[in-house]
């Protein structure tokens, strides 16, 4: 009899334990932080990261979403397709059901179209490439700006300000930075910039000799580079050590501490088109100390991107309901944002209405100065 | 007239200097097919551990104040090339000694196997974002007008040039005069009959790969010098141009894989200069696939005749 009573007494136990778990699983509300936590660029994955981390944090110290805590689960898709679209499933199998991610262009375009056969809403923070959005989607959105209005911030600035009289145009042949490669050619171009030099490399090499040569025979005054910030920092080393002294002009890719520390004194004077400091808006300064208490940086490119990603969703979730993506998706392009990055509001494609990329004077310390 | 003259000679150097590195890691997999007839795919890892080891030696001796550069270099090289020579010799006791006897295909596959643990093991080891050092050679001679364009041999390239003839002059001299360089041209002619006559082959085995993780050591140090970048990721795309170079001068012959490393740098360097960059690996690609349709065994390789 004693036996069975402490047997009674053990599965009473394990069954209030069960109890207690899925209690506590009820309570936490998951968002899926996916982007590349390895890989050569992994410092944009971690902006991303603790971007979305804060903006979880903040909004579980205010009480949760509609009575649940948030969790940010991540998943690191090392910015490479074929392991985006396999986070992609793990995400659906977990029953995520928010997303906040992917981070390189073409990691987010194959990612996109599982959650948007599965009903997931994904909101990137990073990605630029206008292909993503004009595909018809309704769970896609983004918090950032697009890469046909960064070309021509950045085509703009080349033809008003820098003035080449011949200007190459290197970009690394992916679906990032050929795009908005093509996208600044096609605005100098209109401006009657004359440009001598169209050309792709390979994302990975290391030896760009024969590419300076050219462009030095060629007598090329200004370089746009289209890419990541590995080949662009070779690329200014090496164009410094053979003396090869045209101005340098890359997207937000390129834009963080590495590349300084790769190119070194060849990275001064990098102009670099950003999403506009807005670690530096008034309204953030609290937000800003809060991550400085973390000892974390609040001025890469993409941490309040990120931020805002997470925001709109909860804000939508708020209204609508946790339940029915469907019903937020259709919010989501109805409401109007108050966040860190601004008032935001989403267009039927599920873009930002209005975004403005900034051109930046990149330091070889690593900081940088908005240019005038 | 000057300028296109000018600009040939620059792009020839440029091809030469990346041409010559190439070499010297393509001398490990044609080594190690000579003798044992198995392509050693975790060989460009070995390079690229060369590498990390120059970075860590480098930064090391910087920081315990050894400011003389030659001194530097010195060390380095001989530390990286003894690390990287124990990496080589473990890798071949570890993953190809045992499966030897067998079919080859279990051997590649080991050896596929191993590339794959020690580029997660570094990158489990150090990160797997790029690391970066300071140009530490700068400067260099300038033919050419100071108005016009201006062909530059860096001193940086000019060491690689040096380093390179060297240390194949070194291997050469090895191989044709040494006792032990003897013992490997047997064992690679008739790897039995060698063992029959009191070679020890194991051992003659084992020095291969050793010899080899040596030269992509030295290949290592050459490039982090010269690129100032490394990451877990190099050894991959370097091990895969050197093993094109190795077919491309004849698997299994040294001076074929040395012309077979000039040739592919001077390929890549000539069409990205009157071509475009964008084509470097087409051409390339497209000029082995011609030469083995031409020559299948590589452009200095010995035809293989049917032991009886």
């Amino acid at each position: 009899m004693k036996k069975i009573n402490k047997k009674l007494l053990g599965i009473s136990a394990s069954l209030m334990m069960m109890g207690a778990a899925s209690l506590s699983q009820a309570e936490t509300l998951k968002i899926g932080l996916a982007g590349p936590v390895t890989g050569p660029v992994a410092q944009y994955g971690d902006m991303q990261m603790i971007g979305a981390q804060m903006a979880i944090a903040k909004i579980n110290e205010a009480g949760g979403v509609n009575g649940m805590q948030l969790e940010g689960v991540i998943y690191d898709d090392a910015c490479d397709p074929k392991q985006a679209v396999q986070v992609a499933n793990k995400i659906v199998n977990d029953g995520v059901r928010y997303v906040v991610g992917h981070l390189c262009s073409s990691s987010t375009q194959p990612a996109s179209d599982i959650y948007e056969d599965e009903g997931i809403i994904m909101v990137t923070a990073a990605s630029t490439s206008p292909d993503i959005t004009s595909r018809g989607y309704q769970m896609v959105f983004r918090t950032i700006g697009l890469d046909s209005h960064q070309g021509p911030t950045a085509g703009n600035h080349i033809a008003d300000k820098v003035k080449p009289s011949k200007m190459a145009i290197i970009h690394d042949k992916q679906q990032y930075g050929e795009g908005i490669a093509s996208a600044v050619k096609k605005t100098v171009e209109a401006k009657g910039i004359n440009v001598v030099m169209f050309e792709g490399i390979t994302a990975g090499d290391k030896d760009f000799s024969s590419l300076i040569a050219k462009m030095q025979k060629e007598g090329v005054d200004f370089v746009y580079y289209g890419g990541y910030h590995p080949e662009l920092g070779l690329i200014l080393r090496q164009s410094a050590e053979r003396k090869f002294e045209a101005g340098f002009m890359g997207p937000e890719g390129v834009g963080n501490k590495d590349l300084s520390a790769i190119a070194g004194q060849a990275s001064e004077k990098l102009l670099v088109t950003l999403p506009p400091s807005f670690d530096l808006r008034p309204e953030n300064k609290d937000l800003v100390e809060s991550f400085k208490a973390k000892n974390q940086d609040a001025s890469g490119a993409f941490v309040l991107t990120a931020y805002s990603a997470v925001q709109v969703m909860t804000d939508a979730m708020k209204k609508t309901g946790n339940s029915d993506t469907d019903a937020m998706q259709k919010a989501m392009r109805e409401m109007t944002f108050k966040t860190p990055t601004g008032d935001i509001q989403f267009d039927e494609k599920g873009d930002l209405k209005k975004f403005d990329f900034v051109v930046y004077q990149w330091h070889a310390d690593g900081s940088k100065t908005a240019v005038k | 007239m000057l300028e296109t003259s000018l600009y040939f000679i620059q792009q020839l150097l440029n091809g030469l200097t990346i041409g010559s590195t190439y070499a010297l890691i393509a001398i490990g997999y044609t080594m190690v097919y000579g003798i044992i007839g198995m392509i050693n795919f975790a060989h460009g890892e070995i390079y690229m551990i060369g590498m990390y080891i120059s970075f860590i030696a480098i930064s090391g001796l910087t920081m315990l104040g050894v400011e003389y550069l030659p001194l530097i270099l010195f060390i380095t090289l001989l530390i990286s090339v003894f690390i990287s020579s124990t990496y080589g010799w473990a890798v071949e006791r570890v993953a190809y000694r045992p499966v030897r006897g067998g079919n080859r295909l279990i051997a590649l596959i080991s050896a596929i196997g191993m590339s794959i643990f020690l580029q997660n093991y570094v990158r489990i080891a150090q990160g797997s974002r790029d690391i970066a050092m300071p140009s530490l050679i700068q400067g260099g001679w300038s033919m050419g007008p100071a108005d016009g364009f201006q062909a530059t041999l860096s001193y940086m390239q000019l060491f690689i040039f040096i380093a390179t003839f060297i240390t194949m002059t070194g291997l050469t001299l090895f191989i044709a005069k040494s006792r032990m360089g003897r013992a490997c041209r047997a064992v690679s002619e008739d790897m039995k009959m060698a063992g029959l006559l009191g070679i020890n082959t194991n051992r003659i085995i084992s020095l291969t790969f050793i010899i080899g993780a040596a030269l992509a050591a030295v290949a290592g140090l050459l490039l982090g010098l010269y690129y100032g970048v490394t990451n877990p990721y190099i050894g991959f795309i370097a091990g895969l141009k050197a093993f094109t170079a190795a077919v491309l001068g004849g698997i299994g012959s040294i001076p074929g894989a040395m012309l077979g490393g000039l040739v592919l740098g001077v390929t890549e360097s000539m069409t990205s200069a009157y071509f475009s960059s964008e084509y470097k690996d087409v051409v390339s690609f497209g000029l082995l696939i011609l030469i083995l349709l031409f020559r299948p065994t590589g452009l200095l390789g010995k035809p293989e005749v049917e032991k009886i």
